[in-house]
């Protein structure tokens, strides 16, 4: 019934045209930014949750260029220093993220299905935490002594934790976002067809 | 001109949307989310928890009450010895209900359902039951973020109130801190109370903190001591908070 519905709408063009698909877009955006600073129940280990942001810029990447990941990442990395603090900044992990993402040769070695898509979401979650701990450390070598700062082997300490903790929950929690998402952008011919 | 006009037919919603994004993007960054808080603050208006009156709360408030007493008879002996002292401690606050917290994992900050709307202003102190939770460092007209004293990067004057042995601390992710004492033999041992000193420059002297864990005094270049933040902040939902009289120094978060 619904999907027949779905198919009608599809077939009369509201659909597919470009405006909604960015419309349905930017809110699939807004809603992982509003569920980031929320912690459900079920949704934390150590005190991390996960890394929502992330999720999104991997199910974007996944079937797009290099070009559109790393756009897409900045996008969201810059939104994200926004929601907390702005240096180090969150765009660089992120852009890297998305342009990896785009660079794997998913035909030849990882076909597209939720474990796939986990796993990079997985690699990708340890991935952008490193970028994050290797900016904290430059800034701590750059800071003077008693300027406020983390401490190298705290930074290395600390990310251990968080990056294996959010790697965990990040790809449990990935095919939630990316799903819906993915099957959205297929009706609607947005991702490029894939290459071989 | 005409190859021009020719790209801009086909790549021309393509880059005004990238830039649409780009823009966008930047404009958040710049008013640090503004906006995206003031729609989080309306979305989980229903959502927001009644006062709790959990039984760790109410340990959490024993706590706090033992150790205002030993720092209050500690200050209260300072004051036979010194004349003139004066009680910095603000006297109303605003009870304000956590409604987020960090939008990622680096970070130790919580974000509030009161803004500037109800009088907050950055620097503010945020404390909870058990005591001390951290300093407001940005304000929406209807919401707060604040930067929670177990941020590795919030570093906070301390003193121990039974032998007023000073130093500084740093958060630790968790609920634990560490502290580094200036002395290098201070007279501490695990169990004593902590609070803020009169050396800290965000934070008024005699709040609260929490309870020393452990002591590691052959430490380099300082002794440390770990401490046990009396506030269960992982468990809190409501904060209460306090006007800064120390406003002028910088606010970089």
């Amino acid at each position: 019934m619904i999907k027949s519905l779905l198919f009608n709408l599809a077939q009369s063009g509201i659909y597919t045209s470009p405006v909604m698909n960015w419309v349905v877009t930017a809110f699939s955006v807004l809603l992982c930014l509003f569920i980031s600073p929320t912690r459900l129940p079920g949704m934390e280990l150590l005190g991390v949750g996960p890394n929502w942001l992330l999720i999104w810029v991997v199910a974007w990447s996944i079937r797009r260029t290099v070009w559109q990941g790393a756009i897409a990442g900045l996008v969201l990395g810059l939104i994200q220093d926004g929601m907390t603090a702005p240096h180090p900044t969150h765009a660089i992990s992120l852009a890297v993220v998305g342009m990896l993402t785009a660079r794997i040769q998913k035909q030849r070695y990882i076909q597209e299905d939720f474990i796939s898509v986990a796993l990079i979401v997985f690699g990708m979650a340890v991935l952008a935490e490193t970028i994050t701990a290797v900016q904290f450390s430059l800034q701590g070598i750059g800071a003077s002594a008693y300027a406020a700062h983390r401490a190298l082997a705290e930074v290395w300490f600390y990310h251990q934790r968080i990056a294996l903790s959010s790697a965990i929950l990040s790809s449990l929690w990935a095919p939630v976002v990316y799903y819906p998402l993915n099957r959205w952008w297929q009706q609607t011919n947005a991702v490029e067809p894939s290459q071989t | 001109m005409y190859t021009l006009r020719r790209w801009w037919d086909r790549h021309g919603l393509r880059t005004g949307l990238v830039f649409l994004a780009l823009g966008s993007a930047w404009v958040l960054r710049q008013t640090q989310g503004a906006a995206v808080f003031e729609v989080y603050q309306r979305v989980s208006r229903p959502f927001e928890s009644m006062p709790t009156s959990a039984e760790r709360i109410e340990t959490a408030e024993m706590q706090e009450l033992q150790q205002r007493l030993t720092e209050l008879e500690s200050q209260n002996q300072q004051l036979q010895e010194m004349l003139g002292y004066v009680q910095s401690r603000p006297t109303e606050g605003i009870t304000a209900p956590i409604i987020g917290r960090s939008a990622d994992h680096w970070w130790q900050q919580v974000t509030l359902g009161r803004g500037s709307r109800d009088g907050i202003q950055v620097g503010g102190i945020v404390a909870g039951p058990g005591g001390l939770v951290g300093r407001i460092t940005h304000v929406t007209p209807s919401t707060s973020r604040v930067l929670l004293i177990s941020d590795p990067t919030s570093q906070v004057g301390v003193t121990i109130s039974r032998s007023r042995h000073m130093g500084y601390m740093r958060g630790q992710a968790a609920n634990r801190a560490v502290m580094e004492f200036f002395d290098k033999v201070p007279d501490v041992q695990p169990g004593d109370v902590v609070s803020t000193s009169s050396f800290s420059q965000l934070f008024p002297p005699g709040f609260p903190i929490g309870r020393v864990e452990s002591v590691n005094l052959s430490k380099s270049p300082a002794p440390e001591a770990v401490i046990e933040l009396s506030a269960p902040i992982n468990a809190l939902e409501w904060v209460v908070v306090y006007p800064n009289s120390r406003t002028e120094v910088s606010n970089n978060p």
